[in-house]
């Protein structure tokens, strides 16, 4: 990109506007920035072509060429393989910059999957695509911090979740819990925990919190078997878990598009419990035999413990912060659950009241701080409500309108307070 | 970290990337080279897998076998000890969840349920993917229907497969004593 002023130079020093020091002055400091935009620019092209050239050696070698002799296709299966290396090892030995790490890492990654899905065509070797998908990432998980590949590690969480939706979602077919997925995503924190402190502001960075956060929302359900019901438990905790994470010092400096754990964290919740806001859930819920020793009950305590240590690391550090009911509303969805399972009816008007009250909560967090991106949110959360409550034809109809009837008189109630407490201040600077 | 010590991790990681594959191929060599051939009569059906290409899955014949073990569930791991019935066909020796004490050959197999009433197990041999090239592995199932028609005891369609040390090597699905390739390929001309 030119800029207009790097036009003008000629013009200006014509002019004698400018010295001639100072035009080059001006020349070299574009010159240098654009530099840096070039480098990038590169780097993706470089990434984009390592990994298309990858991808389309594999469809090729999937043809499975049966003209060839089985030595011809074992030298070809590894022939990617050794020059994804070679180009890796010049790479790291030459100090080679982004571009090339970047690049050759990318490559790299995709023929080592070339070179084992040749050689499971060439030996017809069993084992269905998660078991492949396996070998893969784990013959180029190390690669991540070798080359300092942020788009290997990109790969990585993308395949890692390939990989565990692949074994864990059969649907009643014999699914598995993917237990290697977790460890997979453990080997990559360091890599990122490197990112979040020294590369905060970049790009990648974000991408890389959407990444994990929406990974490790698709996968979470490869973990419910058969008591479906607690999936909600796990789900409410996990999103809970998420917006006290987006809570945190390191996570609450960014822009919010870039916050994916807070964002994520609060749509999660609400939408899950305007879920759970219906009469039909919770009575199915309670139809279902709940074990309490079970795999589901267990990584919901895990995630319920998580989130309350992750909340309170974050209160410690902003004392002096309001009261935030988003924060705390994993302890009262805990107490939904227990109240829920032993009175369905009792389960679906407490998540009404529960909900309503996040939206007065949004609400009142938006008008205090002036914030309407929130306070906007919190009408959304009241109006869905109610939107959800018309629908809902289990409920009878005197129930019904009692909650519509108290909906419009919180609204009423709420918005005199706030007229109250206005004029009371107004009031109070006049004097 | 020195360059030169990150370059020497690097060789260490590019030399597991080599050897495992290698590994992989030095197996089943060992297997193709010194196992022993079976015979395991199938029918295949052609699905497609997205990075290692079409391939045909085979559907042995061989999948039952009796057992007094009423503890087997679905995909548990079984044992199946191999003999040669007298048309050289393999047939079920007998199955067990450990390791017999018998020199027999035997071959992993995935358990599907257990039969109550008869008294049987039905179980899936792990070697049932035959990889084949991309326009082929459709015309070999038709190829298989129109050979095998309904109450059809002449023609045979069976896999040859390699066994060792309960490692099993797929080599080659025959219909009649030739390779299903060979009559592709005449269809083809």
């Amino acid at each position: 990109m030119k800029s207009r002023l790097l036009n003008d130079l000629p013009e200006l020093l014509e002019h004698n506007i400018i010295s001639n020091a100072i035009a080059s002055d001006i020349t070299a400091y574009y010159q240098s920035k654009t530099k840096g935009q070039s480098s990038r620019l590169f780097t993706i092209f470089g990434v984009l072509g390592s990994a298309l050239v990858g991808l389309g050696i594999i469809l090729i070698l999937a043809h499975n060429w049966d003209n060839f002799s089985k030595l011809a296709k074992t030298v070809m299966a590894f022939l990617p393989l050794i020059l994804g290396q070679v180009a890796s090892g010049y790479s790291i030995l030459k100090k080679k910059g982004i571009v090339w790490k970047e690049s050759s890492g990318t490559f790299l990654f995709f023929a080592i999957g070339a070179t084992i899905a040749l050689i499971s065509q060439i030996y017809n070797i069993p084992g269905d695509l998660s078991r492949y998908l396996l070998t893969w990432i784990v013959l180029g998980l190390p690669l991540i911090y070798v080359l300092k590949s942020k788009s290997v590690m990109l790969l990585i969480i993308v395949f890692a979740t390939y990989y565990a939706c692949e074994l864990g979602y059969k649907f009643g077919y014999g699914g598995k819990a993917p237990w290697l997925y977790p460890l997979i995503l453990l080997v990559t924190i360091p890599f990122y925990a490197h990112a979040l402190q020294k590369k905060a502001k970049t790009n990648s960075t974000a991408i890389f919190n959407w990444l994990y956060a929406i990974s490790i929302t698709i996968v979470l359900g490869t973990f419910i078997n058969s008591n479906w019901s607690l999936g909600f438990l796990m789900y409410a905790m996990l999103f809970s878990l998420f917006y006290n994470l987006g809570q945190l010092p390191i996570f609450n400096k960014y822009q919010l598009r870039r916050n994916s754990f807070l964002l994520l964290g609060l749509l999660g919740t609400v939408l899950l419990l305007l879920i759970l806001s219906f009469n039909t859930i919770w009575k199915e819920m309670t139809n279902d035999h709940i074990v309490f020793n079970s795999l589901e009950m267990l990584i919901g305590i895990i995630l319920f413990i998580s989130a309350s240590a992750v909340m309170l690391y974050s209160r410690k550090y902003k004392r002096n912060s309001k009261f935030n009911p988003f924060q705390y509303v994993f302890i009262l969805i805990a107490v939904l659950f227990v109240v829920g399972y032993s009175n369905y009816g009792l389960g679906a008007i407490f998540t009404n009241v529960i909900l309503f009250l996040l939206g007065l909560a949004a609400i009142k967090i938006g008008v205090n701080s002036f914030r309407f991106s929130i306070l906007n949110y919190g009408l959304l959360i009241i109006k869905a409500l109610i939107v959800c409550r018309f629908f809902d034809t289990n409920m009878s109809f005197v129930l019904r309108g009692l909650l519509f009837l108290s909906i419009g008189l919180g609204f009423f109630l709420t918005n005199f307070f706030m007229f109250k407490k206005q004029n009371e201040l107004n009031r109070k600077i006049l004097k | 970290m020195k360059t030169i010590h990150i370059f020497l991790i690097f060789l260490a990681v590019a030399l597991v990337q080599l050897v495992v594959p290698a590994k992989m191929i030095f197996d089943k060599e060992v297997i193709l080279k010194t196992g022993t051939i079976y015979k395991f009569k199938t029918q295949p059906i052609d699905p497609s897998d997205p990075f290692r290409g079409k391939y045909v899955t085979l559907n042995y014949e061989l999948n039952t076998a009796e057992s007094m073990d009423s503890t087997l569930q679905r995909e548990d791991r079984i044992l199946v000890y191999l003999e040669i019935d007298s048309l050289g066909f393999a047939q079920v020796h007998s199955v067990s969840r450990t390791k017999k004490r018998m020199d027999i050959d035997y071959v992993e197999a995935k358990v599907q349920w257990y039969d109550l009433k008869d008294k049987s197990v039905r179980f899936q041999l792990e070697f049932n993917r035959y990889y084949m090239e991309e326009f082929k592995a459709k015309p070999a199932e038709e190829i298989y229907r129109a050979n095998n028609r309904r109450g059809d005891t002449i023609n045979k369609t069976y896999a040859m497969v390699a066994v060792k040390d309960g490692e099993a090597v797929l080599k080659a699905v025959f219909i009649n004593e030739k390779p299903i390739l060979y009559y592709i390929n005449t269809q083809d001309k």
